[in-house]
């Protein structure tokens, strides 16, 4: 196994020298639409991956996969993977993925080693996985870096506290949220409910916590009253009720995570329905 | 509750909902042809599978040859995993082919259009198309007149009716206007859907993304700064057993009538005020109208002789099945055409298509103006060469940019370099197939890529007019082998302007 790179010049070089075509000798092209930072603490790292591989192909992009590890001796240490796909019938381009390890003091500076690797020009994306530590270093650097950070709520404990830390960023970074995506086929299913939903008291929500934290909120926030909520717990949503009524099953199949994390991948503005669902979670 | 139903729906806020087609049936005439195995129900397929088709949905095939409605859904399921780009997967065939119907019928003959009528009747009733009605004419030219009366006679009264026709529309004006004025008859123009598949191609359409959606091109995009365009629509394959059609179209009417005449437009037409069907098809018409003849000398027919095409060699024209060993159809077009407006006046635009060239490859390239005085003539190696944006349209779909750099090391020596956008390297979420786009366009009634009746008169205007200089001339055919670029006559055609066909 090669040794980890060391610096950013060592990564530069390295991803230099891995974009020569070796049965041609000669560079391949890099196509990127955008920077894909994942923050990734070392017990989602398997989950990240899967989702990531998923995602490469579909959205060119230089991928840049961050691990913290406070614990350790100070170092950065970090590898690069320029992987090649096909392109029409004779080309081929060439996507990278550079994994850092962030140990000991790096940590507090992510920003720092991120910036010079940022392909210029082309938006910033920063996935976190789990709950983002609001108010510290890591996080605050980065979310000034880019233009979109992506969560999924789902992954958070104490909800629906965290949504007021979230709220308080949305002036300064474009949020999306996983959970709120995975409702998108029921917000549907209940729109087309209208106008019989307009009069709705409570709801109840089988699925996770995010998932009947952010449909109330956004009952709430679409039709400016107090709607109550009542949440019984499963792995995914399979069931809304309005004042007791069951609603219909939306059609379709639920999308995979991947797909989910593609679609955000693809949005640039502002998410103002989310923002005002997150802000009235907690009324 | 009163209230709410005043108010607009504030819950559709932000959904990203995609516009579904109202319930209806698609009735494919010329169903055991080609067309249909290779890119209609590969396209219906991939539609399903997106759930971009409506939930009330019926398919009827119409052919003259007799087979049941499970023999017909066996060979669309075939062609479906022979042609399909989309893996197959059982459960989407089985909704397709729930359903799919199959008539057999010569449709002038009454009984058969009262057995389509009931069969159209049943899939309302079953299925709950709702009346409405998509009718496909998929079938050769010859057959498309007494089509379109016919179903003009036994449109339905409830719903909505719409008809694609399949080009070539017509073989001349005279024949095009005959046609238009049938549908015209039976027919608004916005139920009318004229295909050219060019059309629905997505680096086609990016064409237009590319001109109106980036401040640096539109400035630049006219006389001041283009020298001249090049649109080449190459060809490597030959007939494909289609010499019954192609004896009479050639190359005129197979591709410059209608592929290479919408491109030339596309490239040279003035940004639409929207993206809606009339204003995007009236900046086009504008531009078919400005383009004016061009005299005898500066058009190029060719036909191919035995050559050569990926090293194995393959017989001329004449000797192709189906053939007359005198044949004076015409595989390859070339001609320099003009565009009269304050846009374009004086700027060339040459163009050419062929079959059985050297590659299969379309491009649009604007080759722009040289620099006016560059101060490293002496120190470059060989003439500096003028920028040129090049449109990919296939295969390889994208965009590149010539343009000169500094070779490396000492003194200046200049080499030009390409600048590449791959379409494919830069969204890999897979290109629909143009049908699936117009297909899917029609049902939703969107008429934008589709061409209307004055657009394809003005095609046919100018192919007119080269044809009347074609029948005072008889050219020594073949005039050029398969697997080069043509006769050399289209050479000539740049060389006499100072200038040469881009080198691929």
């Amino acid at each position: 196994m090669a040794a980890a790179l060391g610096s950013i010049a060592e990564i530069e070089r390295e991803l230099g020298a891995q974009r020569v075509d070796p049965e041609s000798g000669q560079p391949m092209q890099r196509t990127s639409v955008m920077t894909h930072l994942a923050w990734v603490p070392e017990q989602w790292v398997e989950a990240a991956e899967d989702v990531l591989s998923g995602l490469a192909e579909r959205h060119p992009s230089r991928t840049i996969v961050l691990v913290p590890d406070p614990d350790a001796e100070d170092a950065l240490e970090a590898s690069v993977e320029v992987d090649c796909y096909p392109v029409g019938e004779h080309r081929k381009v060439s996507m990278e993925t550079i994994r850092l390890k962030l140990c000991g003091k790096r940590v507090q500076a992510p920003a720092s080693v991120v910036e010079p690797l940022l392909l210029p020009d082309l938006p910033v994306f920063l996935r976190w996985r789990g709950l983002p530590p609001f108010g510290e270093q890591p996080f605050e650097q980065l979310v000034d870096t880019v233009d979109r950070l992506i969560v999924d709520s789902t992954e958070w404990p104490g909800l629906p506290a965290p949504y007021g830390r979230l709220a308080d960023i949305f002036d300064r970074v474009a949020v999306s949220d996983i959970a709120w995506a995975r409702t998108s086929r029921w917000r549907a299913q209940l729109a087309s409910l209208w106008p019989g939903i307009a009069g709705v008291r409570r709801i109840k929500v089988l699925g996770t916590e995010a998932q009947a934290h952010l449909l109330a909120g956004w009952l709430r926030s679409r039709l400016g009253r107090k709607i109550e909520l009542e949440h019984e717990a499963a792995d995914r949503l399979t069931g809304v009720e309005l004042d007791g009524e069951p609603t219909p099953f939306p059609p379709g199949d639920p999308p995979d995570p991947a797909d989910l994390l593609s679609d955000e991948l693809e949005r640039f503005t502002r998410d103002r329905v989310y923002e005002d669902a997150v802000s009235a979670t907690r009324m | 509750m009163a209230v709410a139903e005043q108010q607009e729906n504030p819950l559709l806020e932000g959904l990203r909902l995609r516009r579904t087609p109202d319930p209806c049936a698609l009735v494919i005439f010329g169903a055991s042809g080609d067309l249909t195995k290779r890119k209609l129900f590969p396209a219906l397929y991939s539609l399903a599978l997106r759930h971009l088709l409506p939930e009330r949905f019926g398919i009827i095939g119409v052919a003259r040859t007799e087979e049941s409605d499970d023999d017909f859904r066996e060979a669309m399921k075939a062609a479906v995993q022979e042609f399909g780009r989309d893996a197959f997967q059982q459960e989407t065939w089985d909704w397709l082919a729930e359903r799919t119907r199959y008539v057999a019928t010569d449709f002038a003959d009454e009984g058969g259009q009262q057995r389509l009528v009931g069969a159209l009747n049943e899939l309302d009733e079953k299925q709950g198309t709702s009346g409405n009605r998509v009718y496909y004419l998929a079938v050769p030219p010859s057959a498309i007149a007494t089509l379109i009366h016919e179903i003009g006679k036994h449109r339905s009264t409830d719903g909505w009716t719409r008809l694609i026709v399949e080009k070539p529309f017509g073989r001349d004006l005279a024949s095009a206007q005959e046609l238009n004025a049938e549908l015209q008859q039976s027919f608004e123009e916005r139920e009318v859907f004229r295909i050219d598949h060019y059309l629905g191609k997505e680096t086609v359409q990016n064409l237009l993304a590319l001109r109106f959606a980036n401040g640096i091109f539109e400035p630049i995009w006219n006389r001041q700064f283009v020298d001249h365009v090049q649109i080449t629509v190459a060809e490597s394959i030959g007939i494909e057993g289609r010499a019954a059609f192609y004896e009479q179209a050639g190359a005129i009417r197979d591709i410059f009538q209608n592929h290479l005449l919408q491109l030339v437009a596309l490239t040279a037409m003035e940004p639409p005020i929207d993206f809606t069907a009339e204003s995007v098809r009236n900046e086009k018409v504008k531009v078919l109208r400005a383009m004016h003849t061009p005299g005898p000398k500066h058009v190029v027919r060719g036909q191919y002789g035995q050559g050569f095409i990926e090293g194995e060699e393959v017989p001329g024209y004449r000797d192709e099945p189906g053939v007359a060993r005198d044949s004076m159809t015409e595989t390859f077009v070339a001609a320099k055409l003009f565009v009269d407006n304050w846009r374009w006046a004086d700027t060339p635009f040459y163009v050419r298509a062929g079959k059985r060239l050297a590659r299969r490859e379309t491009t649009i390239a604007i080759e722009f103006k040289r620099a006016p005085h560059p101060p490293f003539e002496e120190s470059a190696e060989g003439e500096l060469q003028p920028n040129v944006l090049v449109v990919h349209i296939q295969p390889d779909e994208g965009v590149s940019l010539e343009f000169a750099a500094k070779v490396p090391g000492q003194g200046l020596t200049l080499r030009t370099v390409h600048m590449d956008f791959l379409y494919g390297g830069a969204f890999r979420t897979g290109i629909p197939e143009a049908y699936e786009r117009l297909i899917l366009d029609c049902l939703l009634g969107d008429t934008t890529l589709f061409t209307r009746s004055d657009e394809v008169e003005e095609q046919w205007s100018l192919v007119d007019a080269i044809v009347a200089f074609w029948k005072r001339d008889r050219p020594a055919f073949p005039n050029y082998e398969a697997g080069t670029w043509g006769p050399a006559a289209a050479d000539e055609l740049m060389r006499r302007d100072g200038r040469s066909w881009r080198r691929h």
